[in-house]
């Protein structure tokens, strides 16, 4: 891609106040948290509405159009388990800014996301695992390929899989890092999308702690090729991060002021 | 094995700034594929050439220089003949007597001069201060109030003196801006940034990267100026996308192998042809690297690239 894609993580249904502004579909804290963070930089909003199984097919439709409709149509990524919900929701999707995405399928139960996707000529990201995680990169490998084939062998361009290595934490899986990695490496060098969901890495730590292991292992991913990535666009200097080593690595040139572009 | 055409059109475009008024109005830039790149996509707009003569008069020592403005002597006179030369798009008017450390005209003298040049002629006018950034940050703004409704480009905003220069230009007056920097990218890309946050928009800019001629570090223009244009192209850099302009004639004229007289090195033959020589390879070398406008000074260097234009895109 020629841009590293930033898809903000904070409307999701973890957080109790958008928990509440689903249930009474209040759109205030739905549409504060959009603003800060298309503020913030982020070029996708991710809308995470948990796995809703009795109205989520309403509730995504009323979510993509809330934002949509007050954002100049912003793309959004569609993420739930339940495909019906996804269904619906890309049924309302104005495309003029960008493709949906559908966030997300694996190799194992949720694969059938990849056919979602190819229908609805959607991005789909791509989890490189299939129940539990995945033992090493060859296992990862094997998911990648089993999803990649099966999205080309329904039409889809490769770089519309956005694959996932799976970020995992570090407080307990401290020697799965440098896989991870390595996992982008590869899918760099096979001219694959990437993306990650790099907050997980330091779940379990200290608060005082976590934006500075995200912001490193942030810039380590992106050094390795990492394309895209989903993350809270307003924590402490994580976009300086990005923009910082966008300029080392050469996608932007640099001038004084480059943190605030 | 047969040639596979795989033209090369960028998503990303440089921007359009439109000089002067009317029917002659100039527009720069446009494009989204490289520099005379028109066997890729259509060059919206083609480079455009212009010529330069200063307040101190034309250089009539050079034949051809005496013959394109003959008869002329007011700057109103000069500025007719030169917007008359074949294949001149735009008018440079620089006002060298203002350089303090020079003949150090008043402001009021200088602004004076260029009303009488802008009142003279059709075509857009560009104007080159005095170089000097104090004096510059003085004049310039008075030039941009006498010239309302010319919409004329003013050059030589650096990073010492744009903002009074282009507050005034732009914001107030109306016209259209140029920073410069000395081969600089990153000073380029910031002082666009600055005319930015100044609220000024692309479409009131041209960029001059800097230049120089020919056998004098050319190469750093030259890749300062393509690093510009794939940032603007192929990076969406918008703080980039904005047409360059490179004044290429005072660069050309004041160096030894034009400077020279016959008398002096008789071995190097004409000291006119041995300036167009100069001037013509510096601004062909320029607008391959992307450079959307040249300022040139002998009307034989204007027939020459402005068909070298015409027949390449």
């Amino acid at each position: 891609m020629e841009k590293f894609i930033i898809l903000g993580e904070r409307i999701q249904i973890m957080s109790p106040e958008v928990k509440q502004a689903f249930i009474d579909r209040d759109p205030e804290p739905i549409l504060s948290r959009a603003k800060d963070q298309l503020a913030a930089g982020a070029h996708y909003l991710d809308l995470n509405i948990g796995p809703a199984s009795k109205n989520g097919e309403e509730l995504m439709v009323w979510g993509v159009k809330l934002l949509q409709e007050n954002f100049d149509n912003v793309p959004v990524a569609l993420d739930t388990v339940n495909a019906k919900a996804i269904e619906a929701g890309l049924a309302v999707y104005n495309r003029s800014k960008g493709k949906p995405i559908i966030n997300s399928a694996d190799a194992g139960d949720r694969i059938g996301m990849i056919d979602l996707a190819a229908d609805n000529d959607a991005i789909i990201i791509a989890l490189c695992c299939a129940a539990g995680v995945p033992k090493d990169n060859d296992e990862r490998m094997e998911y990648c390929q089993t999803m990649l084939e099966r999205g080309l062998s329904l039409g889809m361009e490769p770089e519309d899989l956005w694959f996932d290595p799976l970020t995992l934490v570090i407080k307990g899986m401290q020697e799965k890092q440098l896989e991870f990695l390595e996992f982008i490496r590869q899918l760099t060098d096979m001219g694959l999308n990437s993306t990650a969901g790099i907050s997980n890495a330091s779940n379990g730590m200290p608060d005082a702690l976590r934006p500075l292991v995200n912001r490193i292992l942030l810039a380590m991913a992106m050094e390795a090729g990492l394309s895209s990535v989903i993350l809270d666009p307003g924590a402490p200097e994580i976009m300086d991060v990005v923009r910082t080593v966008n300029v080392v690595l050469g996608r932007t040139l640099y001038a004084d002021s480059y943190l605030e572009l | 094995m047969p040639f596979k055409h795989n033209p090369q059109v960028f998503s990303s475009s440089i921007g359009e700034t439109v000089l002067g008024t009317g029917e002659k109005a100039l527009t720069l830039g446009g494009e989204n594929v490289w520099s005379l790149y028109s066997f890729d996509g259509a060059v919206k707009n083609p480079p455009a050439v212009g010529i330069e003569f200063s307040d101190q008069g034309p250089d009539r020592s050079l034949p051809g220089v005496a013959a394109a403005y003959e008869g002329a002597e007011t700057l109103a006179e000069l500025a007719k003949k030169a917007e008359q030369v074949p294949g001149v798009q735009f008018v440079a008017f620089r006002l060298a007597g203002s350089d303090p450390n020079g003949d150090n005209e008043s402001v009021a003298d200088s602004v004076a001069k260029v009303k009488e040049v802008a009142d003279a002629i059709s075509l857009p006018l560009v104007v080159t201060g005095s170089n000097n950034i104090d004096k510059d940050a003085e004049l310039l703004p008075k030039v941009a109030e006498a010239l309302q409704g010319k919409n004329a480009l003013l050059l030589n905003a650096k990073e010492e003196n744009y903002k009074g220069i282009a507050v005034a230009a732009v914001t107030a007056y109306g016209q259209k801006v140029s920073g410069e920097s000395a081969v600089d990218i990153n000073l380029a890309k910031q002082l666009n940034v600055l005319f930015s946050q100044l609220g000024i928009k692309n479409e009131n800019l041209v960029e001059n990267l800097g230049q120089g001629v020919v056998g004098y570090g050319f190469e750093y223009i030259i890749s300062t100026v393509e690093r510009v244009k794939l940032a603007a192209l192929t990076q969406n850099d918008a703080a980039l996308q904005i047409p360059v302009i490179s004044p290429i004639s005072t660069e050309a004229w004041t160096v030894k192998e034009s400077l020279a007289t016959e008398e002096e090195i008789p071995e190097w033959g004409s000291r006119e042809e041995r300036g167009i020589g100069l001037e013509v390879s510096t601004a062909v070398a320029s607008i391959a690297a992307g450079s959307n406008a040249v300022i040139l000074m002998h009307p034989a260097s204007v027939a020459t690239v402005s068909k070298l234009i015409a027949e390449l895109v």
